[in-house]
């Protein structure tokens, strides 16, 4: 995907074993991050964010949807992630697809959890209006407008500023005038309810070149990795989910100690994310 | 435009991918519109590669196509790729203003800025620049294309029947509305272009 020589390559590589990289950061150094809010006034809630040239939008769509028989009484989400051909020529017509897929499986595991909703980021027995009858479907929708590595890190992001962003119009149902199965649904136009999001988890993606491993890795360094751990981090410090791309082996102790490099690096970035949220939120409240 | 969001992106004039497509005295112009599974009200499903996104890529290639001066670059492609993050009606025409722009920062020789608008005709009065509720009303559509400083159509679309001269009027109030797009992005480019000689004095 990206064309580097001989030279550059080399380049990137001694830079990350000598704790200096191509753009002067350190192994362990995000790039700057910028968030706006309620980018998409058309959802019910929505973030863009930027991380160095990597540009995301995430939006959340809220249906009325019935629970699932198996579980009466959790809400539905689903993570769908576009990759956009404006970010990259080759995500032309299906080409973004596989990547695309495994975009939305990773944030997936990472945010919500395995099949049983255990563990989910997300507290789904929120989304419950009447238990067995009516909750809201949670539709995420990402899209990868600008790549420039670590998307995955840049997505679970926009998801976090989107679902803090989110509110949902207030429910009353009359159960009372419910003729068959279906009760009867009036949406208040005024009164929304906000979501709990502090449980959201920040993903962090270690990206293991050489003997070394960093975070925020670009493209071009990408290009250069063996394997890469993505680890999501809830603010308690618990490991919500984590994924393993790339080829190459990892020995068990070196995933060990990359859980516990994530974890304290996901401490600072949770922190810095949040004033970021704080920041396009007061900024959108100016504009309102 | 408005509510309506979409961004542009070109890539090119770079060397053929597919021989097999290669024009010997023209380049390849190729476009691909895809829409946001969040930019309408209701969500999208299954956004990419059915009818109407094919139609609407193939109507703005054929514009692009119209106006960039392709025996220039001759066994080269340029791509096209527009995404539609908003949807509020209009959003062929704001793709190919969009391409249009970006086919202009991207330094892509051009006769003449290609520039659309849409007008419709509801209650007996003309309107320029349906917005979707607009759109859905059920009156007519017409979609015009031109360009700018030479004054010709590239592109004429229209979905309902309408009175000659009623149609002259709607469509003369569309070239009107291109034209003040035209300027806009006139400004828009030289703004940028100074932009340009600030950040690096050396260009000119």
């Amino acid at each position: 995907m990206v064309g580097l020589s001989i030279g550059e390559k080399k380049f990137i590589q001694g830079g990350i074993s000598q704790d200096l990289r191509a753009d002067g950061r350190q192994r362990r150094d995000f790039r700057p991050i910028s968030v706006e809010i309620g980018v998409i006034p058309q959802a019910n809630g929505s973030a863009r964010v930027k991380l160095g040239a990597t540009d995301v939008i995430a939006s959340v769509k809220a249906e009325l949807g019935r629970p699932s028989s198996l579980q009466p009484d959790k809400g539905k989400a689903a993570i769908f992630v576009d990759c956009s051909p404006t970010a990259a020529p080759i995500f032309e017509g299906r080409g973004g697809e596989e990547l695309s897929t495994e975009l939305s499986l990773a944030l997936q595991r990472c945010l919500l959890g395995g099949k049983s909703g255990a563990g989910a980021g997300i507290d789904l027995s929120s989304l419950v209006i009447v238990e067995g009858k009516v909750c809201w479907d949670l539709y995420i929708d990402g899209l990868v407008v600008s790549s420039d590595g670590n998307l995955l890190d840049a997505l679970a992001a926009a998801i976090k500023a989107a679902l803090s962003n989110t509110g949902l119009p207030k429910v009353s149902v009359d159960l009372a005038a419910a003729k068959d199965d279906q009760p009867e649904v009036d949406l208040s136009d005024e009164e929304f309810l906000q979501f709990d999001t502090s449980g959201i988890p920040v993903v962090i993606t270690l990206t293991k070149i050489g003997r070394h491993y960093i975070v925020d890795a670009t493209s071009e360094e990408e290009s250069q990795m063996s394997s890469a751990v993505s680890v999501s981090v809830n603010r308690r410090g618990q490991i919500c989910g984590m994924t393993k791309r790339g080829g190459a082996g990892l020995d068990p102790s070196v995933i060990l100690d990359m859980i516990s490099v994530a974890k304290s690096i996901s401490q600072q970035f949770m922190s810095v994310l949040d004033s970021e949220i704080a920041a396009a939120e007061a900024a959108e409240a100016d504009d309102a | 435009m408005g509510n309506t969001k979409v961004i542009a992106a070109v890539y090119g004039p770079r060397e053929v991918q597919n021989r097999s497509q290669q024009i010997n005295d023209q380049v390849l112009v190729r476009c691909e519109y895809s829409m946001a599974n969040f930019s309408t009200g209701d969500r999208i499903r299954k956004p990419k590669g059915d009818r109407r996104s094919t139609e609407i890529s193939l109507v703005i290639r054929q514009t692009m196509e119209a106006c960039i001066m392709t025996h220039l670059m001759p066994r080269s492609q340029i791509d096209i790729f527009v995404q539609v993050l908003q949807a509020d009606g209009g959003t062929r025409s704001a793709c190919i203003n969009a391409a249009t722009l970006a086919l202009a920062e991207a330094g892509i020789p051009m006769r003449d800025l290609v520039t659309s608008c849409s007008a419709g005709y509801l209650c007996t009065t003309p309107l320029l620049d349906l917005n979707y509720v607009e759109d859905n009303a059920g009156g007519p559509d017409v979609t015009v294309g031109i360009l700018a400083k030479m004054d010709k159509v590239t592109l004429l679309q229209m979905d309902a029947k309408l009175p000659m001269d009623i149609f002259e009027n709607v469509m003369q109030l569309a070239i009107e509305g291109c034209k003040a797009i035209a300027h806009y992005i006139r400004d828009v480019m030289s703004h940028l272009l100074s932009f340009y000689v600030l950040i690096t004095p050396s260009v000119i």
